[in-house]
């Protein structure tokens, strides 16, 4: 609004002094001030799309291995975009040389089904990790809401935690954490035929149920956050129509947490080589927790360093 | 997709299932940590038949009179639910907690919290420990709600005595079941509404009190003061409160089994009272006349009625199959809810 007084003011000035010259250098001015009204606007909309791109992202689901519903998402979202064998999501910007790679890993460790008992429960092994695992990771799905991405959709299911109540006069001394050998997931089937028929069988994915929560002054909290806002970030940077030096193929990988990196590899073996790479990576609180934080200013300042670095600039 | 499989469960429903879930997600998707029940309670009166007159005691009870003569059965419901009050606002801007309740602490570590307020709900995080310790149970919680200072926090609008909670949702699962937190106890709040939307008020002997009591997780305090009040005078009571299941790949079956889905239960023996086997008699031949489906068994934990037993009340609680109690994921089966509204009917009816 104050752009648009700006442009406002400059015309009327124009008309005030008559003359060519005036006018023409008022013109000028008025294209400079819409310009960068335009530039403003732009930037402030991509700021808005960066946010927003980080919470609905943080609310999606990717276990390593298992992103389709993620990269399908991406598919709709980027105009251009394709998807690869391995399921990498890329969009070429620009053509010609030099041929840059800026990328963003979208996968998570989550949990696939690992058996369905007689009375329809269902048991999980875990899917990457390894010995970087947070040492109470699986402890944060005792008693919680997980979903279950089965061949007919979602379906939601909790994993059993012992009553507190019949805890009480018993010994409780294992204080060892809760691993993902104690885990039974409950959809609330009373048999094996029960949960095939909801569409779940061996290797659907599981993962907890994820509600983004906003809170303090621009922070959002949920899993893998950091992770999620820098592809939010990335996105809003391709979305933006940036100036392009060169080419630029930005990348969403997967399996960043499996087989030696396959994802970022296949990216590299098929669409280069490129003589620079960059990953988007974020700074956040609380890793491999429910509750990773990071702040929403900070996406939208990453978004905005990612569209100077595919023009060019360091 | 889970909306649509939530539409495909809610139309095989019948139209009692229908019901008792939409009276029961509108109460458990309220907050009301033990002494803060306002807003429980609120919804409780919204959902009441028309003809029902409501009166708040100074205990945050809510109580609906019904029928004529001396002597009132007391069926009593308790509102509150577990959860943590702010305690004290840090230097840092992280709150203090206090525990409302009696609950596995990890199930709230590192989780979305809500603080509680007069106005709209502050949202914060309950932060992870911070220190390299991997035994199961946690430090003494804090909240984050993004401030690093006292003065920060405050002017957020946090104050020493809100409570809080994590975001809860009723989630329907497979079949009749549900998943939520607080089902402890809205589904004795949901089973007293169910009865009293029913209520045949002409077949009544004698008074009947409908009771939603507060403060039952720290001390059974609301039914506490409703005792105190009604003293000897009472005929008999009713806590219609949950029976916590060993129904869980987890618990060891040797008491406490009940299973979900089939039917309400008789909690004959619990840690606070122990029913006369000849009222348990009598509570059978009601249901089995009324061809209402009961289970009879003994679990764990307190309940309200058992504060009218010391003035020489007979506590006949019943309630219902629980899996998870006190966690985020309790689950119930809604046909248990239907069983239990019909049998807290007949009890008031019939006996």
């Amino acid at each position: 609004m104050m752009m648009e007084q700006a442009v406002k003011r400059q015309l009327r000035r124009s008309r005030d002094n008559g003359g060519g010259r005036a006018v023409a250098v008022d013109r000028r001015i008025c294209f400079l001030t819409v310009s960068t009204a335009v530039a403003v606007l732009t930037a402030s909309l991509s700021a808005q799309t960066a946010d927003s791109l980080a919470i609905r992202f943080s609310g999606m689901t990717a276990v390593t291995g298992y992103e389709q519903s993620m990269t399908d998402s991406l598919l709709a979202l980027l105009p251009g975009s394709v998807r690869d064998r391995t399921g990498n999501v890329t969009v070429s910007l620009g053509r010609g040389a030099p041929k840059r790679l800026v990328y963003c890993n979208l996968d998570e460790i989550g949990y696939a089904a690992g058996n369905i008992t007689d009375d329809g429960y269902i048991t999980l092994r875990r899917v990457g990790g390894g010995a970087r695992l947070y040492p109470l990771f699986d402890q944060q799905l005792e008693g919680q809401r997980v979903t279950l991405f089965g061949r007919r959709g979602p379906v939601p299911g909790v994993v059993a935690v012992r009553s507190t109540h019949l805890t009480r006069g018993r010994p409780t001394g294992n204080e060892a954490p809760f691993t993902v050998d104690n885990a039974y997931v409950d959809v609330g089937a009373a048999s094996r035929d029960e949960v095939l028929s909801l569409g779940i069988s061996l290797l659907t994915p599981v993962a907890l149920t994820k509600r983004p929560q906003r809170y303090g002054n621009g922070l959002l909290a949920a899993p893998n956050a950091g992770r999620r806002a820098a592809c939010a970030a990335l996105a809003s940077a391709a979305l933006a129509r940036p100036r392009v030096r060169g080419t630029v193929v930005v990348a969403f990988t997967v399996q960043s947490l499996y087989a030696d990196t396959a994802g970022l590899k296949t990216v590299v073996n098929l669409q280069g080589p490129f003589t620079d790479a960059r990953m988007v990576t974020l700074p956040s609180k609380f890793p491999d927790t429910p509750v990773e934080t990071v702040s929403l200013p900070d996406v939208a300042a990453l978004m905005a360093d990612v569209v100077k670095w595919i023009g060019g600039s360091q | 997709m889970i909306l649509a499989l939530a539409a495909i469960l809610a139309i095989q429903d019948t139209s009692r299932v229908s019901e008792a879930q939409s009276v029961l997600s509108q109460l458990v998707e309220s907050y009301g940590v033990s002494g803060s029940e306002a807003p429980v309670r609120e919804v409780v009166k919204r959902l009441l038949p028309g003809w029902v007159k409501t009166e708040t005691d100074t205990a945050g009870n809510l109580w609906v009179r019904t029928g004529q003569g001396e002597g009132p059965v007391v069926i009593v419901a308790h509102m509150d639910e577990i959860g943590f009050r702010v305690d004290t606002i840090n230097a840092d801007g992280t709150l203090g907690l206090r525990n409302r309740g009696g609950f596995i602490l990890s199930l709230f570590e590192a989780r979305p919290a809500l603080i509680h307020t007069d106005r709209a709900d502050i949202p914060g995080i309950f932060l992870p420990r911070d220190s390299g310790l991997t035994r199961r149970t946690p430090p003494p919680l804090r909240v984050s709600v993004g401030a690093t200072t006292r003065a920060g926090a405050e002017s957020l609008g946090v104050k020493v005595g809100q409570t809080i909670t994590m975001p809860k949702q009723y989630v329907r699962l497979a079949g009749t079941l549900a998943t939520g937190r607080s089902f402890d106890d809205r589904m004795g709040c949901a089973a007293l509404i169910l009865a009293l939307r029913t209520l045949d008020r002409s077949k009544l002997r004698h008074p009947v009190v409908f009771l939603f009591s507060t403060r039952e997780e720290i001390g059974l305090e609301g039914a506490g003061a409703a005792a105190r009040q009604l003293g000897t005078a009472t005929r008999r009571v009713h806590a219609i409160d949950t029976f916590v299941s060993a129904d869980s790949p987890l618990e060891l079956q040797n008491f406490a089994v009940a299973k979900l889905g089939a039917g309400a239960v008789a909690r004959a023996l619990d840690n606070s009272s122990i029913t006369p086997p000849a009222y348990v008699d009598s509570l059978a031949g009601i249901a089995r006349a009324r061809g209402i489906a009961l289970q009879i068994g003994t679990t764990n934990g307190g309940n309200d009625g058992s504060t009218f037993v010391p003035y020489g009340v007979v506590d006949v609680p019943l309630g219902w199959p629980l899996r998870y109690s006190h966690s985020p994921v309790e689950i119930v089966d809604l046909k248990d809810l239907v069983s239990l509204a019909d049998l807290v009917r007949a009890v008031a009816e019939d006996w």
